[in-house]
């Protein structure tokens, strides 16, 4: 059975959305787990593994949401990110991702930043679902 | 470097130091030209990087742009931990076989064909110094002439700081061969071939003086810029070492080429673009230099004055399929003012053209194939390109395939950072050859008689 949905209803749906939109709430987007691997091995893996104990030039990945920073023991740290008190939530990743620089002035990672925020999004979503 | 050697002909010491002025570039191009070098595992260690971080393939010279920035920061980066020994070695061993056997086994011990040799065994001084003072230097034994000597080096002090809110590596590199310190591989000095025949042949007779015509005959300074990871300039000087230094450090005395001009001077501007992804560069480059083969100050100079244009192209994507282009050209105008005094050249001036393009692909970083097509022309001159060639003329042109297989270097590979090897199958053919297709030498060997089948090992650890 095919049920109609009322113009006016339709109408109300529309303007929601419009409204949203325009005032730049987030309209949910699933991520793309495959795409954020895909950005890890474009632009992190040269320096880090997602394997657990692997530091390369930068340290191990592997289970880095909730982490938090400066923490693995048999890595060099900068200073400024022994000192940045940051714990790796989605937010604080996205936005050292984003701008590192930025994030943690006087941090180590030569890396200008990840502009676009569904490439950040995926690969956030994709480190948070490495055990 | 690995030498391809020209039978001996009994020619006069005098002839050959003259002559070799304007060949020594080919003695480094057909007789070698062919870059030796390097993923240097002891980078590997410093860094706590894979080999395929910095090099395309996991080996060899092909630089990543994470590379080509290790190299302009000075050799210095590191993960921070101390007790790094910035030592490496290398062995190369191959078997070479060209389509008709030369006519004289091509060095003391070896066959007119189907030679099996070890090419190189390598030591390196490679790595971090100091925060900001790196050093790339090797030393050969080269198993075929069964010598030792000073092969490229390469000492950088480095410094990192921020212009006008970019950032900028100023450096100075203290080296000797231009172009060994050049972060791209499409000049002369890393261009591909990265690995050739010892034995076989690789390229004519004739190349310009830039393509490997002073290496390791001379000691150069140059001072660079790496602004904005995108804009690289550089400036330098060289100087020839002299006769016992050049004895000193396995060159021997007897190809010296003699003194250089005090305008000696080597420049290079380029771009690179980097999105990760994806990069390409295009550049400039430039060598001159006057060469006084007597080393009598007032006497006549041969005159070189070289000129390139370069460019290459990455996609590293996922670095599960990689593929690059690299290109290049070269105008070398000659004044060979000492060859026509002394009767080696009938031609007073001349220009020597060297074009070069090559495409490789690497599956996974392991399994790799590379074309690239070469051609030297040049103006004809009888007494110059005399014996050993036809109608007077410099001309060879030709194709090189190459496959390989690189095992390791990747983060899960056995033995990493330690165990690397590359093995490879490479065939150089030639259209033409000294400047004919056939019957070149008037001997009635033809240029495809010279196309060589080269089979290497190649490991460093």
């Amino acid at each position: 059975m095919v049920r109609c949905i009322s113009s006016s209803t339709l109408r109300v749906f529309m303007a929601l959305l419009l409204m949203a939109l325009a005032s730049g709430i987030p309209v949910a987007r699933a991520a793309d787990l495959r795409h954020g691997e895909d950005v890890f091995a474009q632009e992190c893996a040269e320096c880090h593994s997602v394997r657990e104990g692997k530091n390369k030039k930068g340290p191990s990945l592997s289970a880095v949401s909730g982490r938090k920073a400066a923490s693995i023991a048999d890595f060099v740290y900068s200073d400024a990110m022994k000192q940045s008190g940051i714990v790796w939530t989605a937010s604080a990743l996205d936005a050292y991702v984003a701008n590192p620089r930025k994030a943690v002035p006087g941090g180590k990672m030569k890396y200008d930043g990840l502009a676009d925020a569904h490439d950040r999004e995926d690969l956030i979503a994709y480190l948070g679902s490495l055990k | 470097m690995m030498k391809t050697r020209i039978p001996s002909c009994g020619t006069p010491p005098r002839r050959l130091r003259r002559r070799s002025v304007l060949f020594l570039g080919a003695s480094a191009a057909l007789a070698g030209g062919m870059p030796s070098a390097h993923a240097v595992p002891s980078f590997a260690r410093q860094t706590g990087q894979d080999c395929a971080a910095c090099h395309v393939g996991a080996y060899g010279p092909q630089l990543t742009p994470y590379g080509m920035k290790f190299k302009i920061g000075g050799y210095t980066d590191t993960d921070g931990k101390d007790g790094k020994v910035p030592l490496s070695g290398m062995l190369v061993a191959a078997f070479t076989r060209t389509d008709k056997s030369q006519a004289e086994p091509p060095a003391n011990h070896t066959h007119r064909n189907d030679n099996l040799t070890l090419d190189e065994a390598s030591v390196f001084l490679a790595g971090r110094l100091s925060d900001k003072l790196g050093a790339f230097v090797q030393a050969t034994y080269d198993g075929v002439e069964q010598r030792s000597s000073l092969d490229h080096a390469d000492i950088r002090l480095a410094h990192t700081l921020e212009l006008a809110g970019k950032e900028a590596v100023l450096g100075l590199s203290v080296n000797n061969n231009p172009g060994v310190q050049d972060p791209f591989n499409t000049l002369p000095t890393w261009g591909f071939p990265y690995i050739g025949s010892a034995v076989g042949f690789t390229a004519g007779d004739a190349a310009t003086m830039f393509n490997g015509g002073l290496e390791h005959r001379v000691l150069g300074a140059s001072a660079y810029a790496f602004i904005d990871n995108a804009l690289y300039a550089e400036v330098g000087t060289y100087r020839a070492l002299s006769p016992s230094v050049q004895s000193r450090t396995g060159q021997g005395r007897g190809d010296d080429m003699g003194r250089l001009g005090g305008g000696t001077a080597y420049w290079r501007l380029a771009w690179l673009q980097d999105w990760k992804r994806q990069n390409f560069s295009a550049g400039l480059f430039g060598f001159n230099t006057d060469i006084q083969p007597d080393r009598l100050s007032g006497g006549p100079t041969n005159r070189y004055r070289d000129l390139g244009i370069d460019a290459s192209y990455q996609f590293l994507g996922t670095r599960e399929h990689v593929g690059t282009v690299y290109t290049s050209f070269i105008r070398e105008r000659q004044t060979r003012n000492d060859l026509f005094a002394v009767g080696e050249a009938d031609n007073r001036k001349g220009s020597l053209n060297e074009f070069r393009i090559n495409a490789s692909y690497y599956y996974k970083q392991t399994w790799g194939v590379t074309a690239g097509r070469f051609a030297t022309r040049g103006n004809r001159d009888a007494t110059l390109y005399g014996d050993g060639y036809a109608n007077g003329s410099p001309d060879t042109s030709g194709t090189v395939l190459q496959a390989d297989w690189t095992p390791w270097g990747k983060e899960d590979s056995w033995g990493a950072p330690w165990a690397n090897l590359r093995l490879g199958l490479q065939y150089t053919m030639f259209d033409k050859f000294n400047g004919a297709r056939r019957n070149y030498d008037g001997n009635g060997r033809d240029a495809k008689d010279n196309n060589t089948l080269f089979m290497f090992a190649w490991t460093s650890f």
